[in-house]
């Protein structure tokens, strides 16, 4: 290569690359959690986007959850905005708590997207006063997933299984421990999955509306903790410590049912060899009036930064997918088992698709319909602290203590946590 | 005021003292043993041993944490192995029972820091002289009373070093109850490093209140660093 040549070429590469910095201006950058969920469905969506627009570009940075809330914690909190993405994904939990702890670091999008078209217990937690941060994504709606294998040897029909509250479920509990030696449920005291979705049935949070505290009196938490400890006390449970042994335990057969949110599809399916025994039922129902058979656990939602540079392209990126496409839900269902939230695509023909590992059950279309009968609660800003100061009286709770006793404990012991 | 208020808190203090009141002194007592055993020049394959027991110390902390967080699972190799030899009847819910918990936390940082200690215990063992020991047996003092009159009381500088970083470890602890427990059962393994991640990372943020708790650590380490000081200078 000639030294003329070398020039050529430095400067042609150089040119290059300033032209894609140029392009780099209007990339995108997305944090989310999850390859086989949420990252999928993000990269599903550029992709779509792409072919109206070709100069579009977007990466999404993939890291577990808890590591995307404490950057995000930290950025925000120290003022630092040239390192945040554009987008992000936030669980709706702690939706509340980022956006009220930084006020003004997301950007409003009611101007944009047609709120009405998404379910409206999601864009509850997504919104402060008028205002209405991000686009909803994914549901938590809950079931009460089993085997049919292990049921039917305790002689129990799928029919059995339909329409329980939770004594009946614990009864049949005894029944398969006692036929099959196999547990009815995992349990982990610091698990706040079973609890959740539980209160959130009997339509009351650790919150009321105004935001103060709703512990002492909350008759769904009540009812909540009896049925725990009644559980506890059937010796039907298998403890476990962590996700990755909650997981374990039903992945090697260990358990009966698992009480869900229906993002758990995915970790399910993960064992081939169970496929065809497992079904899904509507969640057990407390002891309540007006207690429904119907709840939400977990699931997520994108938020636009409001420090972003490509505010106005991650918006309309975000508006013309995951609030107009679909299709795209609908692939996104089939291949991921993620169910939206978005309405109008709720009565696409891949909700009416039979589930073989499912044992041909369309499972979809019984989520979408237990969907719209998920009580509407206000998760606030202190979820985690609550659930915490709950977990640390479990033992109490099991070893007999009045339910109303601790409850009060708790709210008092709490006045000093959230200040 | 909140801190004294705070029933969080309160809990981490307490089980952070808990971890140092037993741990730290099992494991200056199981080093001491284990270095005077590798110091007996009697004796064999003692590189071996002494890099046997030493190895735990360069493992990485969130790696070994992993790997005892799956020991110890219900139907983990610990529980197998106990059930084998028949000293329990069913497994024990090591990580999902509180006070099992804070056993597999201590069993976990005795095997990770014991080395550590032992490698401080023995290099001191090999500078008293021989002629001590030797003066000794022709006396007739046993080798029991020898390590308590000759070699402790030798080793006292040393030892007052290992239990003040010991107890200033155990202070800073987090990555053992990070990985194994998270804190729980029933924040029953929260310790006050854990805590005040907590009030940053993960609850709404409060970073002023978080550092308000790392002053505690502050304060504890130095008392207890001057307390021993104390103790060793009366001896």
């Amino acid at each position: 290569m000639t030294t003329k040549n070398k020039i050529t070429t430095l400067l042609l590469s150089t040119s290059l690359s300033l032209a894609s910095c140029a392009i780099a201006a209007e990339e995108l950058t997305v944090w989310a959690w999850d390859p086989n969920f949420n990252v999928a469905a993000m990269n599903e969506a550029a992709s779509r986007y792409q072919q109206t627009h070709a100069d579009f570009s977007l990466t999404v940075m993939d890291s577990g959850k808890e590591d995307i809330e404490q950057k995000l914690h930290t950025m925000l909190a120290s003022g630092i905005t040239n390192s945040l993405p554009d987008i992000v994904l936030i669980e709706d939990y702690n939706a509340q708590k980022f956006l009220q702890a930084y006020p003004g670091s997301f950007a409003p999008m009611q101007d944009t997207v047609d709120y009405s078209q998404f379910a409206p217990y999601k864009v509850g937690v997504m919104s402060i006063n008028k205002n209405v941060y991000g686009i909803p994504f994914d549901s938590g709606v809950a079931g009460l997933f089993y085997r049919s294998d292990y049921l039917s040897q305790a002689g129990y029909s799928e029919q059995d299984m339909q329409n329980l509250d939770w004594d009946q479920f614990i009864e049949i509990g005894k029944q398969v421990k006692q036929k099959t030696g196999v547990n009815m449920l995992t349990y982990d005291i610091n698990d706040v999955v079973l609890p959740h979705i539980m209160m959130q049935s009997g339509g009351e949070w650790f919150f009321k509306e105004d935001g103060s505290l709703n512990i002492a009196d909350n008759q769904a938490l009540k009812e909540t903790l009896l049925t725990i400890k009644k559980i506890n006390d059937a010796k039907i449970v298998r403890p476990t410590s962590g996700w990755s042994s909650f997981v374990g335990a039903f992945n090697a057969g260990q358990v009966a049912t698992v009480t869900s949110g229906v993002w758990i599809i995915g970790s399910i399916k993960s064992v081939e060899e169970q496929a065809g025994k497992w079904r899904v039922a509507p969640i057990p129902r407390l002891k309540l009036e007006g207690a429904k058979q119907a709840s939400n656990q977990g699931g997520s939602s994108w938020y636009v930064l409001n420090a972003s540079a490509n505010k106005q392209a991650a918006i309309e990126f975000l508006n013309a997918t995951f609030a107009h496409d679909t299709d795209m839900y609908q692939k996104l269902l089939l291949e991921r088992g993620a169910l939206a939230t978005y309405l109008p695509a709720s009565s696409g023909a891949a909700y009416a698709e039979e589930a073989p590992f499912f044992g041909g059950q369309k499972v979809f279309q019984d989520f979408a319909k237990w969907v719209g009968e998920i009580p509407q609660v206000q998760y606030g800003m202190f979820t985690q602290e609550v659930d915490n100061a709950i977990a640390a009286e479990i033992p109490a709770l099991l070893k007999g203590e009045p339910v109303d006793d601790i409850l009060k404990r708790v709210e008092n012991n709490l006045k000093y946590q959230i200040m | 005021m909140r801190l004294f208020h705070d029933p969080m808190f309160k809990t981490a203090l307490l089980n952070t003292l808990t971890f140092l009141v037993i741990q730290v002194p099992i494991m200056i007592l199981l080093s001491l043993a284990i270095s005077s055993c590798l110091n007996s020049p009697r004796l064999k394959y003692k590189q071996w041993f002494r890099l046997a027991i030493f190895l735990p110390c360069v493992t990485s902390l969130v790696a070994y944490s992993i790997l005892f967080k799956s020991m110890f699972e219900l139907d983990g190799v610990i529980n197998s192995f106990l059930l084998f030899l028949h000293i329990i009847d069913e497994p024990i819910a090591w990580l999902a029972d509180p006070f099992w918990a804070k056993v597999t936390i201590i069993i976990a940082i005795t095997w990770r820091w014991t080395g550590y200690n032992m490698i401080f215990y023995l290099s001191a063992m090999q500078n008293i002289d021989k002629s001590v020991y030797e003066a000794a047996r022709i006396d007739g003092v046993s080798p029991i009373k020898q390590f308590f009159f000759i070699t402790v009381p030798l080793l006292k500088p040393v030892i007052l070093f290992t239990s003040i970083t010991s107890t200033i470890g155990t202070l800073q602890l987090f990555d053992e109850v990070m990985n194994i427990t998270n804190g729980g059962p029933a924040n029953s393994t929260l310790t006050l490093s854990l805590y005040i991640y907590n009030l940053s990372f993960s609850f709404v943020p409060n970073f002023g209140y978080a550092a308000a708790v790392s002053y505690v650590i502050v304060a504890f380490a130095a008392v207890l660093a001057l307390l021993q000081f104390k103790v060793a200078k009366d001896r």
